[in-house]
């Protein structure tokens, strides 16, 4: 690449992650709304799944399985909100409460799983 | 069926998730994770690395660089200004005749009428700035690129999500309508209360396009504060701190306060529509509640959108009026003022709904205040150009041309803005020939006046004077032609939001047709023009193309413009990818 150097050209700049968090979160909002399950926890996984990653290449979190479990747990939080809801309300909600609780289980044991059997691929520091 | 459905999406959902994990493990391979840390931290490579970013398409859909980022945004306010100009040449088609001889269809014009302006106001018109905002904000202040540049990136690749359902209705998905609640999405219609077709979901869809389009203009707003608070170079002082700068502080701002707020507001209409919610319902809040919520975000939204294009003019202007702007101190403090007041005048457009005259008249005081800080601006930008050398450049020709708008768009609303007056003016032809003597007189004027005037500097080349003057010219001549008539049709009587009308209105209608198509003229020559100076216009040969330096005007991104020239004149690495990016082509073979 023939960029210069002038002011931001000694930077890193590229990070794949921006364009998924970007995706996930049309996807996830369409599916919760609508009550379409598997846009609802796809887009949730697509979208914690990139916060997560953001969040490890930031340095903000020093293994990006373990925020994907963080995450999980305030979408599992979520559902059990709606699912309290629900009994509040007239409208049916329980479908939408039990998607996000399920992407919530999917990305906690994905995180924790992650976190056990994928770490030593990196180097221990 | 159901289970048929929902079993198909659970497939594609997981094809796609499948995709985006093999493509993320094939961009992490080509990285070698040397971490940007929070806010970019300094890695030391050589500028010409060619491991920064990765070649082709893979790169604009990886980058976080300030300068790639303003140009996807330029680019996707390009295309959404492309899509509403069409849909709104078929409209002005429609009012050639009285009845819907050419639509055949008022539902359709309806469509079209909601779809134009809510795609240039939220997909072009903020976009359009951000382009702006981001390729030069961080050059002027010296910073090495925004605050979070990730976060900025997030912001764009919101948009064209956004973009696809805000369209959706026009695809030709099954049960999926276009939504036709004018873009101001007045309850109790937009609640799909009724026996229209609003409670479709086409109408769901595009209030959740509109809200991401909210999440990713507050995400790039604070952005923007952080970068202009933190991210500013040492010799860059408050005190020095530029005018295009400052309106987008402002603007930034204005957005934080006023897009949550309309992100709530959906929500709550979302809630209404889908969940048997009331709060916009006759028998819960009213439907006067969401035009209190809509227009507490939506006038500083149109203030939103002229701050920023106020601070290009500002900033352009002196350059080829051979003048530092006059009274600098006094533009930034009309911002400002601008800024807050702006907050103050909502209900000005709420005046024929009943509210309490008391209530009425003070935001009568408040929208006629103002018209101040509006005309400080407008008499600070005529007294830059008094007596001055001026030069009649294309990017000077835009922005005369944004003043003389401005002055017309300004004055149209004082009138508005008094009660007495606006009682039977409202819901006229005037009120769309006010606003359109701003939103296409002045602000788009303003993004052309800025295109034309940093083509240089992004591209290395130079556009085609000839067709860039003529370009203005139709541009010219075509928004006075359309919009006079518009207000003129107001004066008459003649009524928004229509696709037909009584055969007296029938002649300035024509007339109105006919400025826009010149309009439409004007802008195939631009994008024609745009396009093929891009890819092989007369090369730049010098870094200071405006030469600024003879009136002692120069400002820093055409420093910058100078070193990236002096730095690959010298080091001719003769990249190899073949980019889009012509910025990047003008220096390969120089
Ligand atoms: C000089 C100060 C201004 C004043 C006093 C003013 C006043 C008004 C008033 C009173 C209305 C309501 C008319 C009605 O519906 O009955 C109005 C409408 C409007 N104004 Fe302005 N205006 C000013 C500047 C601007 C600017 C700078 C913009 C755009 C950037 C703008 C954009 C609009 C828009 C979009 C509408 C129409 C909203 C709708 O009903 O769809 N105005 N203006
Ligand atoms: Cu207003």
């Amino acid at each position: 690449m023939d960029e210069n150097p002038g002011l931001s050209e000694e930077y890193r700049m590229a990070s794949p992650w921006p364009l998924f968090v970007a995706l996930g979160l049309p996807i996830a909002e369409v599916g919760i709304l609508f009550g379409l399950v598997p846009l609802a926890v796809g887009g949730l996984v697509l979208f914690c799944g990139a916060i997560a990653g953001i969040l490890r290449e930031a340095e903000y979190a020093a293994s990006g399985w373990r925020a994907l479990a963080a995450l999980s747990l305030v979408i599992a939080g979520g559902g059990l909100a709606l699912l309290y809801a629900d009994g509040a309300t007239e409208s049916d909600l329980v479908v939408r409460a039990y998607s996000m609780v399920g992407a919530g289980v999917l990305m906690f044991v994905g995180g924790v799983g992650g976190e056990l059997f994928a770490r030593d691929a990196e180097p221990a520091i | 069926m159901e289970i048929t459905g929902q079993l198909l999406l659970t497939v594609l959902m997981g094809a796609f998730l499948l995709g985006v994990a093999a493509f993320l493990a094939r961009v992490e391979e080509w990285r070698s994770y040397t971490p940007l840390g929070a806010g970019g931290g300094a890695v030391g490579e050589s500028g010409y690395g060619h491991a920064e970013k990765p070649a082709g398409l893979i790169r604009w859909f990886t980058t976080v660089d300030h300068k790639d980022i303003g140009l996807l945004y330029g680019a996707y306010a390009t295309i959404a200004f492309v899509v509403g100009g069409l849909m709104v040449m078929l409209m002005r088609a429609e009012l050639t005749t009285p009845a819907t001889d050419v639509l055949g269809s008022a539902t359709f014009y309806n469509s079209l009428l909601t779809s134009h302006g809510i795609t240039m106001l939220f997909l072009f018109g903020t976009p359009i700035i951000a382009a702006f905002a981001n390729y030069l904000v961080p050059l002027i202040i010296g910073a090495d690129d925004m605050a979070f540049p990730r976060i900025n990136a997030i912001a764009f690749w919101l948009l064209p999500p956004a973009a696809l359902l805000i369209w959706a209705g026009f695809f030709p998905l099954p049960d999926v309508l276009p939504a036709q609640t004018a873009w101001t999405m007045y309850a109790p219609l937009s609640a799909g209360v009724g026996n229209g077709t609003q409670a479709n979901v086409g109408v769901d869809l595009m209030l959740l396009g509109l809200h991401l389009s909210g999440v990713s203009a507050t995400m790039g707003a604070i952005n923007f504060i952080a970068t202009i608070f933190t991210e500013r170079a040492e010799e860059v002082s408050w005190a020095n701190l530029d005018i295009f700068s400052w309106t987008i502080l402002t603007q930034s701002g204005l957005i934080l306060f006023a897009f949550p707020l309309l992100g709530s507001a959906l929500v709550m209409l979302l809630l209404d529509r889908n969940f048997g919610t009331t709060f916009f319902a006759v028998e819960g809040g009213g439907p006067i509640l969401w035009q209190h919520l809509f227009w507490f975000f939506g006038h500083p939204e149109v203030y939103i959108l002229v701050l920023p294009p106020m601070g290009i003019i500002s900033y352009v202007l002196p350059r080829f009026a051979g003048r530092k702007l006059f009274g600098f101190k006094f533009v930034v403090y009309s911002t400002l003022a601008i800024g807050v007041l702006s907050f103050g005048v909502w209900a000005h457009h709420m005046f024929s709904t009943g509210i309490d005259p008391r209530l009425r008249a003070s935001f009568m005081a408040v929208s006629l205040a103002i018209a101040i800080p509006s005309a400080v601006k407008t008499f600070n930008w005529i007294t830059t150009m008094w007596n001055g050398k001026i030069r009649l450049t294309t990017p000077m020709l835009f922005c005369i041309g944004f003043v003389s708008n401005f002055v017309i768009g300004g004055v149209t609303g004082v009138f508005l803005a008094s009660i007495p007056v606006d009682l039977v003016l409202h819901d006229t032809y005037y009120v769309v020939g006010h606003f359109h003597y701003i939103v296409m007189g002045a602000i788009t004027f303003a993004g052309m006046a800025g295109i034309y005037y940093w083509f240089p500097l992004v591209t290395g080349r130079w556009y085609q004077r000839s067709l860039a003057k003529a370009h203005f010219w139709l541009w010219m001549i075509g928004t006075n032609i359309t919009f006079f008539a518009m207000v003129l049709l107001g004066y008459g009587g003649m009524p928004r939001r229509y696709a037909t009308y009584l055969p007296q209105f029938a002649t300035l209608h024509q007339v109105a047709t006919l400025g826009a198509f010149m309009l439409f003229v004007g802008g195939i020559i631009w994008i024609y023009n745009v396009f093929v100076s891009w890819m092989e216009g007369a090369r730049v040969e010098s870094g200071d193309p405006w030469r600024l330096e003879a009136t002692n005007l120069n400002t820093a991104e055409w420093d910058w413009f100078d070193t990236k020239r002096e730095t690959s004149l010298a080091a001719t690495d003769g990249g190899e990818d073949v980019q889009t990016d012509g910025g990047q082509e003008s220096q390969r073979d120089s």
